[in-house]
């Protein structure tokens, strides 16, 4: 008759490499996953990366006449993609395009077609009109309806009325293109300001106006 | 020599446990194995192809048409070698015979997957081939589009914007994992690289890895016995063995299939790179993924706009779309097996028409997809004057639900009407035989 209860020490041998083999693994595993560090890369937020800014030039995006500034005369009812072209940092020109959602659709409309909420003051002479060209749904790029009515993207039948500030108009995009200011300043076009409402692929209006921050801060 | 390796290998003992595996005698099993046959092609023709590709997406310039020394006319170094690619002798027959099969091994595997679901063979012991066999698909998919990107035409320049789109769109990390994914913003330096590794390396791993482990397991618990079986020896094993009788089978399937694609290939061309041209602005008309994802794509267009913030992250129509939808399709499907609660081992395929419920549902499913994927048409349906823009959600959602729930209940009908007839059949026997003898 024993009194105490013997413990087979096998057990608590087994048990104990087992934890320990266990624990091994975990950390070893855990430690490679380090190494997806490297999937992300910085992001260096380069001039041309940059959204429009105020004083860029609006340029031709289409590859013929690609780097040529817009005339107000190229305009027409039909949509003209363009890249604002800034400058770099030596003082050369550079063509916002690192970005691919800086594109811009341009529109001329005759007097008076153009209406609200298109803000009328962020056009030249409420004629000419720019907007980002990048569906607010799934960021294609939105192209003239081939109904005649208005925007159309081919992605997923977002529809847009660039006469009354690209409000959607059938499709599912959770909102309108942003509209870009711009003035005229000699012949060519030239953005006044930043986009006026948050454009693809911002989610939120404070992460929108961090990234505007930002910018101004580099370029300060 | 046999016997030379034998004394060293013991390869008598690996022909006792694999190459006698007894293969049932149906035309339906092949479904597996033609997709394996597309596996070995894709692996085959994708070497091919990889020692050709130039997997960068930085500029150079183009050969074919190089511009002015002032204003030279720069590519993307992939859509460059992919255009090389198609000037090879036989390049764009490799790149067709590539594109080809990864489309007739989704098909397969897709077929493959109705058979093992209407005969009921995903019922335990084989719960975990049928998992494995979801991982298959999922990563078969995942590893076509990876390879649909890489050409980087404009086409696939388009598609992979909305991928990182939809990656994006997952609330509060969607961002993170974008960039990780695909190696910064997009579009990142190094984004073909990175898929590039992602469609030769990574994901074909995970394929190989799987599919042994999916024959493995089939070999170990036997296929699924047909019918047939039944009647000829109740409870043993029916069929061929693989060493000799299935082996001449499957290499004249193997033979035939390959000449089939190659037929295919050379009469039907694949997506003309040279027309859709390198990455630009212009969207293309038209655009849509390949027919196994145009379900989502179809989703995308039919659910409407709403944003909802929640704790700082947006959950909006693009993530339910393309994220939440497609996640709960496959939950179902990954449910499957345990929505079978018998606790029997089982032996022999069922007769679908046995199982209605479980028929009907499949077909509803599958119904419910084909509504969807037509939903990707709707530019066409409206430009055709079919639907009108004012009308269309409306129509296809109300088809989304309607058309499932009309084939379940008429494949209930259909096999009740079977089911009578088989029982009229039988009763007639019946009262016949006895009494004639």
């Amino acid at each position: 008759m024993t009194r105490y209860k013997r413990q087979d020490p096998e057990i608590t041998r087994r048990k104990f490499i087992n934890a320990a083999m266990g624990g091994t693994v975990a950390v070893g595993g855990i430690s490679l996953l380090s190494t997806l560090g490297t999937a992300n890369p910085v992001f260096r937020l380069t001039r041309d990366k940059m959204p429009p800014l105020k004083g860029d030039i609006l340029v031709h995006a289409e590859e013929s006449k690609e780097g040529q500034p817009i005339k107000v005369s190229d305009l027409s009812d039909q949509l003209v993609r363009a890249w604002p072209m800034g400058k770099g940092e030596d003082g050369s020109n550079v063509i916002r395009k690192g970005d691919p959602n800086n594109i811009l659709a341009l529109y001329r409309f005759p007097k008076g077609q153009l209406i609200a909420p298109t803000v009328l003051e962020a056009t030249v002479d409420g004629e000419v009109v720019a907007y980002s060209d990048v569906c607010t749904h799934a960021g294609c790029s939105v192209s003239d309806s081939d109904q005649g009515d208005g925007m159309k993207c081919p992605c997923h039948s977002g529809q847009y009325d660039p006469k009354r500030g690209c409000i959607v108009t059938g499709g599912p995009p959770p909102r309108a293109l942003a509209q870009l200011p711009i003035k005229v300043e000699g012949e060519g076009l030239v953005v006044a300001d930043f986009f006026l409402a948050m454009p693809y692929p911002f989610i939120a209006e404070a992460e929108w106006e961090t990234f505007k921050k930002e910018v101004e801060e580099q370029l300060a | 020599m046999n016997q030379w390796l034998d004394e060293r290998l013991h390869i008598s003992r690996l022909n006792d446990k694999f190459l006698r595996k007894a293969f049932p005698v149906h035309h339906s099993f092949f479904l597996g194995e033609i997709t394996l046959f597309s596996l070995i092609i894709l692996i085959l023709t994708g070497i091919l192809l990889a020692l050709a590709y130039e997997p960068s997406n930085s500029l150079v310039t183009n050969s074919f048409d190089p511009g002015t020394a002032d204003k030279p006319n720069l590519i993307p170094a992939a859509y460059h070698s992919a255009l090389k690619i198609n000037a090879m002798p036989f390049g764009d027959m490799l790149r067709r015979i590539h594109h080809w099969t990864a489309n007739i091994m989704v098909a397969a595997a897709v077929i493959h997957m109705m058979r093992i679901y209407f005969t009921g063979a995903f019922k335990k012991p084989r719960e975990i081939n049928w998992w494995i066999g979801m991982l298959l698909l999922i990563f078969t998919a995942l590893t076509a589009v990876t390879g649909y990107v890489l050409p980087y035409d404009n086409y696939a320049y388009n598609t992979l914007k909305v991928i990182y789109g939809i990656a994006a769109s997952v609330p509060w990390v969607g961002e993170w994992v974008a960039q990780a994914a695909f190696a910064g913003k997009f579009p990142g330096a190094g984004v073909i690289p990175r898929i590039y590794g992602y469609h030769i390396m990574l994901l074909p791993g995970i394929l190989l890895a799987l599919t042994g482990a999916h024959m493995l397991l089939m070999i170990k618990q036997k296929h699924t016995q047909p019918q047939y079986a039944k009647r000829i020896a109740y409870k043993k094993i029916v069929g061929v063995p693989l060493s000799t009788q299935q082996t001449p089978i499957m290499l004249l399937l193997a033979v035939m299939f390959a000449a089939i694609i190659v037929l295919f290939s050379a009469f039907i061309p694949v997506h003309p790179i040279e027309f859709f041209g390198p990455p630009s602005t212009t969207p293309i008309n038209n655009i849509k993924p390949d027919w196994y994802l145009l379900w989502v794509f179809g989703a995308l267009a039919i659910i409407p706009s709403f944003e909802v913030h929640l704790f700082g992250g947006l959950i909006g129509a693009e993530f339910v779309g393309a994220i939440v939808l497609p996640t709960v399709f496959l939950l179902a499907m990954f449910a499957v097996p345990m929505l079978d609660r018998s606790k029997d081992n089982m032996y022999y395929a069922e007769n679908p028409t046995n199982h209605p419920v479980r028929l009907a549902a499949g077909v509803a499913f599958m119904a419910s997809l084909i509504v969807m994927s037509v939903a990707g048409y709707k530019p066409e349906l409206i430009s055709s004057g079919i639907l009108n823009t004012a009308n269309a959600n409306t129509v296809l959602w109300i088809a989304l639900f309607l058309v499932p729930a009309l084939s379940y209940f008429g494949v209930m009908g259909i096999v009740r009407g079977i089911r009578s007839l088989r029982e009229a059949d039988e009763r007639e026997r019946g009262a016949f035989s006895p009494a004639d003898d």
